[in-house]
């Protein structure tokens, strides 16, 4: 049997009790993978990540990370078990600077390797590493997106899943951000990410699976599905209508 | 004679600051006001009273008075125990009233009218268990200094002297510190503070732990500049609040700036009006920095 990196059973989760926003997902994200999950506005992709992450209530179903039963697990545990989660808003502290944000993150690493990690991160993101003093608040939609980032890769985790990384950003550093995500993903990361631009997502993604109504509709490779007109036509049709 | 009136403000500030700096970290942190926390100052202020009275009995030699000070060693070794027992107390409090509130997922009103049921049972049972009548930490009258045209006790100025070695021991906690930047990033995003590894359940407990230590060494201090009774957390809880809001909810060093303004205000009231003002300085101060300025000289507007 080959290591399942992210698993969920029939999971169901919603913010209220009697409101279940996803409605019995079960995907199954082998290690090394990269799974972009599409689907139109309000299909629960955010809610679907962050049950996953722990940041909303799951309400049946498991959640597994790396084999591990995870579902009732809060998210600073789920961490230490090789997940971090870029969410789709508010994804840096605001009131820390750069420095503090890697910093935070870093705490839950030895003492010993905590700076060199941190150096590594700034290497990776020279950009950061130029005005760590900075308050995060002040810095550009491109520049969180970086922080963010590297926030979430400073414990090495083993699976990174993000919400929407280039929303709002311009098409060419949309481009870095994906460029960037393959090279992670080559490193070894597992990669779950939540995307609406369609096309650049499965140009680096291997596989997709499309959410509807908070239920997996469409699951295929990457290249099956770019070229699957009915699936694009679905998508696209309840896009429209959800926008 | 107006020096006087400053410092009789400043002793009274600093103890007013550092009450309020544990409601500013449990309002940050907890996103609640606790109307209680007035009672952990009481109660640090009895616990130090059983604790030395203890000491006192145990070895009479802890009761003498230390060279200028009203009181002997048992009073700085009943402050750590009151600190101690005072943060467990509400540690309990949190376990049995407003954890359980927390993972109903309740109202902020909920919590808040559960601090003032709390509030009430925590002073009931100070006055149960030790009467209404007030006491103190040492028998003797003091000696006042004169410096020029002021006077001070050595108590007042060692208190103002430990009230200014703990806020800024706290400012290097909360600025400096994985602790700190913890907690300040629980109190922007507790969600976000998690996916960063962040056990939000231990800063709760941290929060609540040097909040209600604050608040016992607030307490020794009134008790010890003052008197002990079971109202005087009740008696401190407008100014707590005026002070941590004038200080900007969240910012410990404005809860300590707010605390000194607020009492400051009240000793030049009671100079210029009389005593009888003091209570309304306090309510005078909150009402007009909500309506100018909501967010506090050093909170950030929303
Ligand atoms: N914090 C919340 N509380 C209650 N309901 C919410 C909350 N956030 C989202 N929802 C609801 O959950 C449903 C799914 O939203 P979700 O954000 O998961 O969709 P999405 O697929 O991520 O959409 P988008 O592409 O716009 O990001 C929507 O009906 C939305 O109104
Ligand atoms: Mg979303």
């Amino acid at each position: 049997m080959t290591a399942q990196a992210l698993e969920t059973r029939a999971l169901v989760a919603g913010y209220e009790r009697d409101l279940p926003i996803v409605r019995g997902v079960d995907l199954n994200v082998r290690a090394g993978e990269f799974v972009v999950l599409l689907g139109p506005n309000g299909a629960g992709k955010s809610t679907l990540v962050k049950a996953i992450a722990g940041l909303v209530p799951i309400h049946a179903g498991a959640v597994l990370i790396n084999g591990e039963d995870s579902t009732f697990s809060p998210p600073h545990q789920k961490i230490r078990r090789g997940l971090a989660f870029v969410p789709q808003t508010e994804n840096v502290f605001a009131t820390l600077t750069i420095e503090e944000n890697l910093r935070l993150a870093a705490d839950i690493l030895p003492n010993n390797v905590r700076a060199r990690r941190i150096d590594e991160l700034y290497a990776m993101f020279p950009d950061l590493a130029a005005r760590p003093g900075r308050r995060a608040g002040q810095l550009s939609g491109g520049q969180r997106q970086m922080l963010a980032a590297a926030r979430a890769l400073i414990v090495a985790p083993s699976l990174l899943i993000l919400d929407e990384p280039s929303a709002g950003l311009s098409p060419k550093i949309a481009a870095e951000v994906f460029a960037r995500l393959q090279a992670i993903n080559a490193t070894g990361v597992t990669i779950v990410l939540v995307e609406q631009n369609v096309k650049a997502a499965l140009a680096v993604a291997s596989r997709a699976v499309i959410l509807v109504e908070g239920e997996a509709r469409h699951e295929g490779s990457a290249a099956e599905l770019a070229d699957d007109p009915i699936v694009a036509e679905l998508y696209l049709g309840a896009a429209k209508a959800g926008a | 004679m107006s020096l006087q009136v400053v410092i009789d403000g400043l002793v009274a500030g600093a103890m007013i600051g550092l009450g309020a700096i544990g409601v500013t970290l449990t309002y940050s942190i907890l996103r609640f006001a606790n109307f209680a926390h007035g009672e952990f100052i009481a109660w640090g202020a009895y616990f130090a009273l059983a604790v030395s009275g203890f000491l006192g009995v145990l070895a009479p030699s802890l009761a003498t008075p230390i060279g200028p000070f009203s009181f002997g060693w048992s009073l700085p070794i009943a402050a750590l125990g009151a600190i101690a027992l005072t943060a467990a107390l509400a540690l309990l409090v949190d376990a049995l009233l407003f954890g359980p509130l927390r993972a109903k997922g309740g109202a902020i009103i909920i919590l808040v009218m559960a601090s003032f049921g709390a509030a009430l049972t925590l002073r009931n049972l100070l006055e149960f268990i030790f009467t209404s009548r007030p006491a103190y930490y040492a028998e003797g009258l003091q000696i006042a200094l004169r410096f020029g045209g002021v006077r001070a006790t050595p108590d007042a100025l060692l208190c103002l002297g430990v009230a200014a070695i703990v806020v800024v021991a706290m400012r290097f906690l909360i600025a400096k510190t994985a602790i700190g930047r913890a907690m300040r990033a629980t109190s922007e995003n507790p969600q976000l503070a998690g996916l960063a590894g962040v056990d939000i359940r231990k800063i709760v407990r941290i929060v609540w732990i040097l909040g209600a230590g604050l608040a016992a060494i607030a307490g020794i201090m009134v008790g010890l500049l003052v008197q002990i009774r079971p109202t005087m957390g009740l008696d401190l809880l407008l100014p707590l609040f005026a002070a941590a809001i004038l200080g900007g909810i969240g910012s410990a060093p404005g809860a300590l700036l707010g605390g000194l303004i607020v009492g400051l205000a009240e000793s030049i009231t009671v100079r210029l009006i009389g005593a009888e003002w003091r209570a309304a300085v306090a309510f005078v101060i909150l009402v007009a920095i909500l309506l100018l300025r909501p967010s506090g000289l050093f909170g950030r507007p929303e």
